[in-house]
């Protein structure tokens, strides 16, 4: 069964108010006063002097599990909530995998699910390493992103992006943060820019979110109230509010730490706040949890994931 | 937006609650920036007006500011911006300063 055998995460130690990129994209002072007090958004992370290879660079030097184990990587996944995360011509992923000797694995992309990206990629791996029937196999999946883009740096009406970094070392076995089942709703209809589509998404967002919950939970033979906790994406307070009202799941159990200073980290959050609930004690053995995320851009995605630590 | 308010509807001031609905009406077209006609108490505000649950907040906090008033929005749910009406009891059962 599919195992996270190392997870690392790197949040820049740059901040700024989310008054800075809403000013840039012309918010109204209510607009940001409907984040700060509605949302509970504060700051976003920034990293201001860096590039995207330096934000994943970041990542990968406090993946410890990854040393000395290089050449079982079979695999390098960037999972990306946008498909363009550089300027043209720059491939920093291709460079890094040379750097931390890695440059024998095959490289690639994963997206289309947007910021639940992470999770396809977390399963794409998977699967990758059980159709190779290689034991030692490993893959690494990589998260993070620069908000350099004015797309990149609202979610409009939902988040402010903030930038950071994941990495993953995923095993085909293992005993610890064993992968039980993947759960993830494609929703086509959504890719238009109307504003009656905008308003229906809006009114199916959390009993989606909920559903795609419930099912991965369903499908691993389990029930919701026997989840530990849940590592939901930073998008906002508010949407996990109505998620667990839904799932009739307590609040206190859905690790929310980040959104109010580091703002939504693109596809890292999960991994960022793996590290957290691990910190806090939140994760123990033999405990299931679950990760989830919803995507949206041209289309959208709502995803789960069940493990057990 | 979807949580029920607890609050009581029928406990709030009449008066209070007048001056509610008739701020709402006025400050409907300033958030959906643009011209509303015949908006009353028992208006849609999102089926039929097309408010957002962006622009319903933006709503509440326009109210707090042009009433001085301090609203509580932790337990405003999308069924509370169901109608004008509905609105104005959730605020009106919802408020942290003496109105």
């Amino acid at each position: 069964m599919t195992s996270l055998a190392a997870v690392a995460a790197y949040v820049p130690a740059g901040r700024v108010p989310i008054e800075e990129p809403a000013g840039r994209l012309g918010l109204s002072a209510m607009q940001v006063k409907v984040f700060r007090r509605y949302h509970r958004l504060g700051e976003v992370a920034r990293d201001p002097g860096g590039g995207l290879g330096d934000l994943l660079r970041g990542a990968l030097d406090r993946l410890e599990g990854l040393r000395g184990q290089e050449h079982r990587v079979r695999y390098v996944l960037h999972a990306r909530t946008f498909p363009t995360v550089t300027p043209y011509g720059h491939d920093p992923l291709r460079r890094l995998c040379e750097e931390y000797g890695l440059g024998h694995a095959t490289a690639f992309s994963v997206g289309h699910h947007a910021c639940a990206s992470g999770l396809l990629a977390l399963d794409a791996a998977g699967r990758l390493l059980a159709a190779d029937g290689d034991p030692d196999g490993l893959a690494l999946v990589l998260t993070g992103e620069k908000a350099f883009t004015g797309e990149a740096q609202l979610v409009p009406d939902t988040s402010f992006f903030g930038e950071g970094a994941a990495a993953c070392l995923v095993a085909a076995s293992g005993e610890r943060d064993r992968m039980l089942c993947y759960a993830t709703e494609l929703r086509g209809e959504f890719d238009s820019e109307e504003p009656e589509l905008a308003l229906e998404f809006q009114r199916i967002y959390a009993e989606a979110l909920a559903a795609a919950i419930t099912a991965a939970v369903g499908r691993a033979g389990l029930a919701v109230d026997g989840i530990a906790a849940i590592l939901p994406h930073n998008v906002n307070h508010q949407a996990w509010k109505q998620v667990c009202r839904i799932l009739g799941y307590p609040r206190e159990r859905v690790l929310l730490d980040h959104v109010t200073g580091t703002g939504h980290l693109f596809c890292a959050d999960s991994f960022v706040n793996y590290r957290t609930a691990k910190e806090r004690g939140l994760l123990r053995p033999g405990e299931p949890y679950v990760v989830a995320a919803a995507g949206a851009g041209l289309g959208a995605a709502f995803s789960a994931m069940v493990l057990v630590h | 937006m979807t949580e029920q308010n607890t609050a009581a509807p029928a406990a709030a001031d009449p008066e209070l609650r007048e001056r509610l609905v008739g701020s709402i009406r006025e400050l409907l077209p300033q958030v959906l920036r643009r011209e509303v006609d015949g908006v009353t108490e028992d208006t849609a505000l999102m089926d039929a007006l097309g408010l957002s649950s962006t622009t319903g907040l933006e709503l509440v906090l326009e109210l707090e500011e042009r009433l001085e008033l301090e609203i509580s929005v932790e337990d405003l749910g999308r069924d509370d911006f169901g109608t004008v009406g509905s609105l104005a009891d959730y605020v009106a059962g919802n408020l942290l300063t003496e109105a």
